[in-house]
């Protein structure tokens, strides 16, 4: 019934549907266990994770580019109001509040009456790997693939709040976008900064996404981009700035997006923290991006070994790989770094020697020595970092 | 003769889309190493000759079995999300499923009542649920 409708909506990639293994069917197929493939608008195919409102994984594949491509960049949203259609002629991003001139500007007048700034940053969303955490925790169970990294092309928060004339006194700036509750019991979903953060000159508006009009899913017209910062602050399809002379206070900062007020956001089940903070900077991970998990290599031939590292923008300076499940670690060769919020690419060569079942891990360190965890858990499922293990066999 | 032929076409449009599988439009190029402040044109948007951008959303929601708590759960949670929220999860326990019932209704202000927590709870139990453990995680919030 609804699959004929599905079909006919995505258009050509109902052909695609029918011709590989997707199916979007019963509670039973749609069960945890298993990762559907989709296409939704303007997407390629990506792990459905749900669908109304979307949560799309990235395939981890993409990741062997260093830039994300915006069709197979991961979409996350929050409230069931989505928006899916935007008229560029009369949508305006209100700046207003504590300031002396509000602004009302259209996409054409932020690419044409400020200068552009471009910055190579990673996105991850704070659950990225939450179906990792033992014991489980509900919410988005993705795997490794709700990141990426692009070109952001647009405008700094701080050449907007300085046309609009902040008045003395501000404290935090507030974003919203066009997305709606469903329920009015539902907070919308708005998220802030301090006003000196957003005024760092990296906090950016985006029109851009790898050169490209950002995908309808991923923020279209524009998204904000706060380098280094989680996911939950990009605010996708900004459409409104406000300036508070006191701290912000809503659900999604009070109540959500926080995390345990101690080392590296981790917490005890039996134990939970009572004093927590909202969730922030990134923390330091790698992830494999080649061999696939369960590759079989052959014994004797060398292998290319490789992966991604990345942290909140100090940048990283060590990799270290090992293939014999943590007793010996040898330094990966790291890729040019592309800029300190990108992630950097690394790799080893691995020629085993026997047949058999080998564990390959990696471990990466970034410039002020921060490293990875060797276990994590918090009652949210965030920040997941810990060494990844990837086990292959050699036959 | 007419159906041999029409198999044939669709042989032939789907190779043609699997060719095309591996090169996305939007292919990552090798980015730039100084990308501060950097002047650059926008490559040719698609969109730009139609001010108004519009996506249609795929519509393909799974069926729930039937059962005690079906209804309510329809009514109640089927309004503001998927029901692939609740297959999207790991089989959790009963106290699990319920602090995520009472979130719903206590802090998004689903419109539950207290007859209808327990309804809805024992529904999810029966389709996504385990056994009670006694060490579930409390409910938690966003993601």
């Amino acid at each position: 019934m609804n699959r004929r409708r599905f079909f006919q909506l995505t258009g050509a990639a109902g052909a695609a549907l029918m011709a590989s293994p997707v199916r979007m069917t019963s509670v039973l197929e749609a069960s945890s266990s298993m990762r559907d493939l989709v296409r939704f608008p303007e997407k390629t195919e990506m792990i459905l994770l749900t669908d109304r409102p979307p949560q799309l994984e990235t395939p981890i594949h993409y990741f062997r580019q260093d830039l994300t491509p915006n069709e197979a960049f991961f979409v996350r949203w929050h409230l069931e109001g989505i928006p899916t259609s935007v008229d560029l002629r009369t949508f305006r991003v209100n700046v207003s509040g504590h300031v002396q001139q509000p602004l009302q500007l259209s996409v054409d007048e932020l690419r044409s009456q400020f200068e552009p700034i471009s910055i190579v940053a990673v996105n991850q969303c704070s659950g990225n790997s939450r179906s990792f955490f033992e014991p489980r925790v509900p919410g988005g169970q993705w795997k490794d693939g709700a990141v990426g990294n692009a070109k952001w092309t647009g405008v700094s928060v701080r050449s907007i709040l300085d046309r609009a004339q902040v008045k003395s006194g501000a404290v935090d700036v507030s974003f919203n976008g066009l997305d709606a509750p469903p329920l009015p019991s539902v907070a919308d979903f708005v998220k802030a900064l301090s006003i000196d953060h957003a005024r760092d000159g990296e906090v950016m508006i985006a029109y851009a996404m790898n050169d490209q009009a950002l995908p309808m899913l991923n923020g279209f017209p524009l998204r904000l981009v706060v380098p280094g910062w989680y996911g939950t602050y990009w605010v996708k399809a900004l459409s409104d700035i406000t300036v508070l002379p006191q701290a912000f206070s809503n659900f999604w900062t009070d109540k959500a997006y926080r995390i345990p007020n101690g080392p590296n956001g981790t917490e005890s089940p039996k134990d939970l923290a009572k004093d927590t903070v909202p969730i922030n900077r990134f923390n330091v991970r790698s992830i494999f991006v080649r061999p696939d998990p369960g590759e079989t290599l052959r014994p004797g031939m060398p292998n290319e070994i490789e992966g991604i590292a990345f942290d909140s923008g100090h940048g990283i300076r060590r990799v270290e790989v090992s293939t014999d499940g943590g007793g010996t670690w040898a330094d990966a060769r790291l890729d040019a770094a592309i800029g300190k919020y990108s992630w950097r690419r690394w790799r080893a060569s691995w020629t085993p020697g026997n047949r058999g079942q080998y564990r390959l891990m990696a471990r990466a360190t970034n410039s002020v020595g921060e490293t990875q965890s060797k276990e994590q858990w918090n009652r949210s499922g965030f920040m997941w970092n810990v060494i990844q293990q990837v086990d292959v066999s050699v036959e | 003769m007419v159906p041999k032929k029409k198999s044939t076409v669709l042989v032939l449009g789907l190779a043609v889309w699997i060719a095309g599988c591996g090169r996305p439009s939007n292919v990552a190029k090798q980015p730039d190493h100084d990308m501060t402040n950097a002047t650059m044109e926008l490559m040719p948007d698609s969109r730009s000759d139609n001010p108004v951008h519009t996506i249609a959303m795929p519509h393909d929601e799974p069926g729930f079995p039937p059962g005690p708590g079906h209804d309510e759960f329809v009514t109640a949670c089927v309004v503001c999300h998927s029901p692939r929220y609740i297959t999207m999860q790991p089989r959790f326990s009963r106290t699990t499923w319920l602090s995520e019932v009472k979130k719903m209704k206590d802090v998004y202000g689903a419109h539950i009542s207290e007859d209808q927590v327990q309804k809805i709870t024992e529904y999810l139990v029966s389709i996504n649920g385990q056994l009670d453990t006694g060490q579930a995680p409390k409910g938690t919030y966003g993601e």
